[in-house]
């Protein structure tokens, strides 16, 4: 195991694929002789050069197109969004077509694309730049979405993504980005998609934590075994399309009680499908009803007292969960 | 007038399909009646011969008759209808004035009966665990949110008396469980009448900043035990030798104590603020103070600097400033740390809400004779718990520990703080 | 009565727009072209006369009027050129070589549906001829077809893509994106603009400030010609000198092909927005009569070859009709086929399918022998076991045999259709996985 940053680790997982194989190619905003705004694809251009690293326009509808296109023709682009805001100019192209085509043409072309793109907040960038959007992309069939909170998830989903014939949102976290983590250091560290981490083990109540938030809930299960002596299960989903559903439930069969949480917003989120999938697979398991902590269900404002109490932190998922056992 | 639909109030005769006197078999169709919502044909209920009470044309009410079925051959009834023979039209008003519209349904045992009826608060689990076990949820006080019976209740149940509950559910007659059921409406009015009370603005900072320390702060606790043992002597001293002035309370040598350990550690007397630790010069520490309708935090400025005495009447004064409501916004602000003693009421222990932006509060229990090992001998001590809670983004558990230590340390030594 | 409206031979001709005629190809070519275009327009009044019985569903938008821009742009392609369209795209993909049979299917819905009923009209698909298919969104297969020329350009090939769309889609954003990416990557794609004059029922000059369209990707880098759509010989002359430059000097070009559609936008339009006798006008210059005057004119057609053409071409279509009325529907259990290609490193729930007495798709389907699976679901990935792939061995080139002949049956080439094309692997099941 080697201690590396959450962004070193997208980028030996990019530098890995590259050399594996040649269809890999990355296309993006600044990721080259800028070396990437969040500088996950640091020296990439130098070692891989133009045609395969390329700085693209501001244009981030056609570069996502540009990615199914050459994705139908045989290459495997990985494209870099500036952050999960600017995906929405590309909406189009990942909805209408890399989600779409396969499908709508019967199955007779694969889209192996990856998109990549940071969310979240915790950095002041007010309302344009901090949303979490995993709950739009896990709404459309046909796209994978990858949420990883970790540098080993980090390298081992992005492995994972470019090798996939699906076409992958790869949702990557600003504030994980300078985070360490331990990866293992065999050559091909490879995670596969649909299988939940389980972060911290207990038999209290099973906390469901999405991308960031996975760390928020090991905290508040932290807390939770130091104050109050209950003993919570922290599960990572890691990727939210495929579901590795079967983890939860199982925890949930052991807990009885489910909080979920995650740091977008509240209706329609990745928190409302999953307490609905929940209760319709675990309905007789629950003795509370499935709880879930989400940001708050407002843009994210940019003074720092407002988006600090925007997003979710380990007391209210700790009130979250003791209120699944009792009055509190 | 047989009632012909769920919404049926009244009903009109349209037709007689039978004469008056003329034979009837049970069965056979009597009467056109008129609904709210269509016209039915009604059939006899009974064999015999009409008597028609109530004319076509008429209206009226369910349950009022509107012919007799006599036995054949036998002579006119009695016109207020209690002649044998009966009335065969539908329930008497009496009985539809007293019995529901919906049918009494029995009452399941798994606590769902019909919507009037009182729903069992119980959790999905607690209810398949109580089918299979046949536990009766009427029979069991819930311990979940709410008063929600969980799955721990139905088990504990399931052990302890899982023989008994069978045998009840063998004597029908028992009464026991059922009785323990409140009606529906005392459940509506367990809570009694809810009134509504608009926050004063006092209410409404606490609430908007309690809230927001909640939110916001990732807090730590630490507890420890001090020994006022010292505090005791010291202050009955300093009652004799001040005759006229109160000696300086309990609370006032907390104040004391803890602002000389604040100067020592300053990251506790900081602030946590957009990412960057505040240190403060001064070592102003609140008092909270209950009110009539909340608290109030008054501020003891440089409480560092001051002397023991000029604590003590520096906090009497702001307490009694705090009650008679002349307290003034500059004398509730500025505080750097905060001390809140619920010591008063016998509390033993509890653990405070920090009072952003301040990183830390020490909440202070009842000094309370209790047993302490001194000198490896039981003895009673004057013990108090306090517990200091605090802002982790700012202090870690070492240094907290080390202030808390430092604070006990004065408070077990206190001649320090007559300095 | 007659069916049809027939070519008439003596209608008058509007000369194109002061240009010299364009050369013939070999008459053989010829004949083919102007088969072509009568197979096309053929097959599209059936298909509305189809609509009105209810055989097609959704919308149907009809390119009557437009055959010499779409069959002059094809047959300037390489076969393995990819050619990309828009939801107006029967006739892309009957004249990149799709069998009739196959097209008529997509629009009743059918599972021998060239989409396999997935698409219908708007969404044609034919990977084996390099029809990379019709879309739904104005402008959106620009970016894609830079895409698709990126490919090219990367894997090394001489292939060339060429996207049409209409005078509509000029105004998207993603028009001036890709022609500025196109342009500064030097990517080898031709943009065909199919200039019919409306973007639905607003006329050109209603929605574009600059309305000669060719010259709008000139501020981008991208030179624009212009050619006479109404014109298949000077339609396919253009469409391959840009085709040429485009490939040589690895560069994309705009082209303006001015045309019109005698239909409205869809069925359901009733054409207000335009005069009966602009109509009219364009009519007479019918790209089907014109070239098969010009034919006669010129001796490549003989006597009554034009009528016998145009028999083959009603025939044909009859029997594309007859097919499509007898290829099944879909079955429903194929509900979920090719959501995803499933790969092994993909587990957990892919799909949440409330119809099934396990609510959810993914588990299941991986475990179960791909005999038993739902017809076409494929669950296997090339990339999953072999890790060194040679690229540029990419998706289906047409085949060099004549389109009629080989259409109806499937063939899979390498990548056409991977799932169904490659024999089945042992798939290790889940407890393996997990372990």
């Amino acid at each position: 195991m080697a201690s590396v940053r959450y962004r070193e680790a997208l980028n030996q997982a990019l530098r890995e694929e590259m050399h594996r194989d040649e269809a890999v190619m990355l296309m993006g905003e600044d990721i080259g002789v800028f070396n990437g705004a969040f500088k996950v694809t640091q020296g990439l251009l130098e070692e891989f050069g133009e045609r395969r690293v390329r700085d693209t326009p501001i244009s981030e509808n056609t570069i996502v197109g540009m990615g199914v296109g050459a994705a139908m023709t045989g290459l495997r682009p990985v494209v870099e969004l500036m952050t999960v805001n600017f995906s929405l100019l590309a909406l189009d192209q990942i909805v209408n077509h890399a989600a779409h085509i396969r499908y709508m043409f019967g199955g007779q072309v694969k889209v192996p694309l990856v998109v990549r793109m940071p969310q979240g907040a915790g950095h002041q960038l007010g309302p344009t730049h901090s949303h979490c959007f995993e709950a739009i992309y896990l709404h459309v069939p046909g796209l994978l979405v990858a949420a990883p909170s970790t540098a080993a998830d980090a390298k081992g989903l992005l492995k994972a993504a470019i090798r996939d014939d699906n076409p992958v949102i790869f949702i990557e976290h600003e504030y994980l980005y300078g985070r360490r983590g331990e990866v293992p250091e065999d050559d091909d560290h490879v995670q596969r998609f649909g299988e939940a981490a389980i972060r911290r083990e207990g038999s209290d109540v099973t906390i469901v934590g999405v991308s960031r938030m996975a760390l928020t809930a090991e905290q508040a299960a932290e807390t939770l075994a130091d104050e109050h002596d209950l003993a919570a299960e922290v599960l990572d989903p890691r990727t939210l399309r495929p579901l590795d559903l079967d983890t939860i439930l199982q925890s949930v069969h052991k807990t009885n009680r489910c909080v979920i949480v995650e740091e977008g917003w509240p209706h329609g989120g990745v928190g409302a499908n999953l307490a609905a999938l929940v209760q319709e697979q675990a309905f007789d398991y629950l003795d509370a009803p499935v709880a879930r902590v989400t940001g708050a269900d407002v843009p994210m404002p940019y003074s720092k007292p407002l988006e600090e109490i925007a997003y979710p932190h380990a007391p209210q998922i700790v009130q979250a969960a003791l209120a699944t056992l009792r009055d509190v | 007038m047989p009632r012909l639909s769920d919404s049926m109030e009244e009903g009109t005769i349209l037709r007689w399909l039978k004469s008056d006197g003329d034979p009837v078999r049970r069965g056979e169709p009597l009467v056109e009646i008129e609904t709210d919502k269509a016209n039915m044909t009604y059939d006899a209920d009974q064999d015999g011969e009409v008597e028609i009470i109530a004319q076509e044309g008429q209206t009226l009410a369910i349950g009022q008759p509107i012919a007799r079925i006599r036995a054949p051959g036998e002579g006119s009834a009695d016109p207020s209808g209690s002649g044998r023979g009966g009335i065969t039209s539908g329930p008497a008003p009496s009985a539809v004035a007293q019995e529901p519209v919906t049918a009494p349904t029995p009452v399941r045992s798994d606590g769902r009966g019909t919507p009037e009826a009182k729903r069992i608060k119980a959790s999905p689990i607690a209810r398949r665990i109580a089918a299979e076990r046949g536990v009766d949820l009427r029979a069991l006080t819930g311990t979940g949110p709410g008063g929600r019976i969980v799955r721990a209740d139905v088990e504990a149940a399931g052990a302890s008396s899982a023989p008994a509950q069978e045998e009840e559910a063998r004597a029908p007659a028992a009464p026991a469980a059922p009785a323990q059921v409140p009606g529906a409406g005392e459940v509506e009015r367990a809570k009694g009448e809810v009134s509504s009370q608009e926050l004063t603005r006092s209410q409404q900072v606490i609430a908007r900043r309690m809230a927001e320390s909640r939110a916001t702060i990732p807090d730590f606790v630490l507890h420890a035990e001090i020994d006022m043992e010292e505090c005791q002597s010291l202050r009955e001293q300093l009652k004799q030798l001040g005759a006229d002035q109160p000696p300086p309370s309990f609370n006032d040598m907390l104040v004391k104590a803890s602002a000389l350990a604040l100067r020592e550690f300053p990251r506790v007397n900081g602030s946590y603020r957009d990412g960057r630790f505040e240190l403060h010069s001064r070592v102003n520490v609140g008092v909270a103070v209950a009110t009539e309708d909340g608290l109030t935090v008054p501020v003891v400025l440089d409480a560092d600097r001051k002397s023991l005495g000029e604590i003590a009447r520096a906090s009497r004064a702001l307490a009694e400033r705090v009650r008679t409501g002349v307290i003034t916004p500059p004398e509730l602000s500025g505080g750097t740390f905060t001390v809140s003693n619920l010591g008063m009421f016998g509390i033993k222990r509890f653990s405070a809400v920090i009072n952003p932006p301040q990183a830390a509060i020490l909440a202070v229990g009842a000094i309370e004779p209790r047993p302490a090992v001194r000198d490896g001998a039981i003895e009673a001590r004057r013990l108090m718990e306090v517990t200091l809670a605090c802002d982790h983004r700012i202090l870690y558990g070492a240094e907290a520990a080390r202030f808390l230590a430092r604070t006990r340390e004065l408070l077990e030594q206190p001649l320090a703080l007559t300095l | 009565m007659l069916r049809y409206r027939r070519f008439e031979m003596a209608e008058r001709v509007v000369a194109p727009e002061e240009r010299t005629a364009a050369p013939l190809p070999e008459p053989e070519r010829a004949r083919e072209w102007l088969a072509t275009m009568m197979l096309i327009r053929r097959f599209e009044e059936r298909a509305g006369e189809m609509y009105a019985k209810a055989k097609v569903g959704g919308f149907l938008h009809l390119a009557i009027g437009e055959e010499a821009t779409i069959l002059g742009a094809a047959r300037a392609l390489r076969p393995g050129d990819y050619m990309i369209s828009t939801y107006r795209s029967h006739g892309h993909a009957l004249a990149r070589g799709t069998a009739p049979e196959a097209v008529m299917a997509e629009l009743f819905g059918r599972v021998d549906g060239c989409s396999r009923g997935r698409g219908g009209s708007m969404h044609m698909f034919d990977l084996q001829r390099r029809f990379m298919g019709g879309y739904g969104i104005v402008g959106g297969n620009l970016p894609l077809a830079a895409g698709m020329g990126m490919a090219c350009d990367y894997l090394g090939t001489e292939d060339a893509v060429l996207c049409t769309f209409g005078d509509g889609a000029a105004n998207q954003g993603t028009f001036g994106e890709t022609m500025n990416l196109a342009a500064l990557w030097r990517l080898p794609v031709v943009f065909l603009v199919s200039n019919n004059q409306f973007g639905m029922g607003t006329a050109l000059e209603r929605h574009s400030a600059v309305t000669e369209l060719h010259k709008r990707g000139e501020s981008f880098g991208v030179p624009g010609l212009r050619c006479d759509g109404m014109d298949v010989a000077d339609t396919f002359t253009v469409c391959a000198q840009a085709l040429e430059r485009s490939r040589s000097e690895r560069q994309p070009v705009l082209i303006e092909a001015r045309t019109y559609r005698f239909r409205g936008h869809s069925m359901a339009d009733p054409e207000e927005y335009r005069t009966r006798e602009q109509v009219e006008q364009w009519r007479a210059r019918d790209p089907i009569v014109s070239f098969g005057q010009r034919l006669s004119r010129e001796g490549v057609l003989g006597e009554g070859e034009l009528a016998r053409l145009d028999g083959e071409a009603i025939e044909r279509v009859d029997r594309a009709v007859d097919f499509a009325d007898s290829s099944p529907f879909p079955e429903p259990p194929s509900l979920y086929d090719d959501v995803y290609v499933l790969g092994d490193q993909v587990g957990g729930w892919y799909s949440v399918d409330a119809r099934t007495p396990t609510p959810h798709r993914g588990e299941d389907e991986r475990a179960m022998p791909r005999h038993q699976l739902p017809g076409g679901a494929g669950y296997e990935s090339e990339h999953t076991t072999s890790t060194a792939r040679p690229i540029g061995a990419v998706q289906g080139l047409p085949d060099e045999t004549d389109a009629e002949e080989s259409d109806a049956e499937e063939t899979d080439a390498e990548g056409a259709n991977p799932d169904r094309a490659r024999p089945d692997r042992a798939r290790p099941d889940r407890a393996e996985r997990e372990g």
